[in-house]
């Protein structure tokens, strides 16, 4: 398979941090439209609206950056349980936020709780993935 | 120093305590990048949460660097960070809202999560 580059490059350090800023970019506006349905911080309808371009400008960025990270060393993040957790976590997470994003009468406080519950597990499972790295020599 | 041995001794201290960091900068993030790019009445809006989330970010920073101080402290990456988060906080504090100091805060901010993945890797 063709490498781009390895885990000891001086690129992985930096597109991680390209990783973690396009998650704050995601996360951060994909809380605060879930915060806005249940009733707490912008009040304002049209944010929903307003902040999905940035929404999907985090989205890019991570769907870039995350492949990436995972090819430079994928055999070691196959065996990983919080990478392999996290995927799980991401796919429902995503079709999740698809799913009530074509249609925003499906935006219910259930769902707006499920989606912030469903992004929270996958930061906390994607930050593990460094901490279940088992390093095979 | 015996909470700085506890977090660093004990198996979940450390990861637990990381993950929260992580968790709360990209919600702080978020708060603070939208605050400074929409209406005077959404950042007023966010404040509460905006604070909530900075004071998360704040305590659990605290613990980290107390589980391993020393390291840190002679860290340049570590040392970097601290001065551009100076730097972003002297910037939203003492200039006016306008677009410009949108993108220097969204900038310091990005530039500080360099330097944090520098932390551990220089």
């Amino acid at each position: 398979m063709f490498v781009v580059f390895t885990k000891e490059s001086w690129l992985f350090p930096v597109i991680q941090s390209v990783h973690l800023i396009g998650l704050t970019i995601l996360v951060g506006t994909i809380a605060i439209v879930d915060l806005h349905v249940l009733g707490f911080g912008i009040r304002r309808p049209s944010i929903s609206t307003d902040l999905k371009s940035w929404t999907s400008a985090g989205l890019i960025t991570m769907a870039i950056t995350g492949p990436l990270l995972f090819w430079s060393d994928w055999q070691r993040y196959v065996h990983n349980p919080a990478f392999l957790a996290k995927m799980v976590l991401l796919a429902i997470a995503v079709l999740t936020h698809f799913a009530v994003r074509r249609k925003p009468s499906q935006h219910t406080r259930l769902a707006a709780v499920l989606s912030l519950l469903l992004w929270i597990s996958v930061v906390l499972a994607g930050r593990a993935i460094a901490d279940f790295d088992i390093r095979v020599v | 120093m015996a909470l700085s041995r506890a977090i660093s001794e004990s198996t979940w201290g450390y990861p637990a305590i990381g993950a929260l960091h992580v968790l709360a900068i990209a919600l702080f993030g978020g708060a603070v990048l939208i605050s400074n790019f929409s209406t005077v009445q959404d950042a007023l809006q966010l404040r509460k949460w905006k604070w909530f989330f900075f004071v998360v970010v704040m305590l659990t920073g605290i613990l980290l660097f107390a589980s391993n101080a020393v390291r840190y402290y002679d860290s340049v990456c570590f040392r970097a960070k601290l001065i551009l988060l100076v730097l972003a906080a002297v910037n939203v504090l003492f200039f006016s809202r306008s677009r410009l100091r949108a993108w220097v805060s969204a900038a310091l901010l990005a530039t500080a999560i360099f330097a944090s993945r520098g932390i551990a890797f220089f």
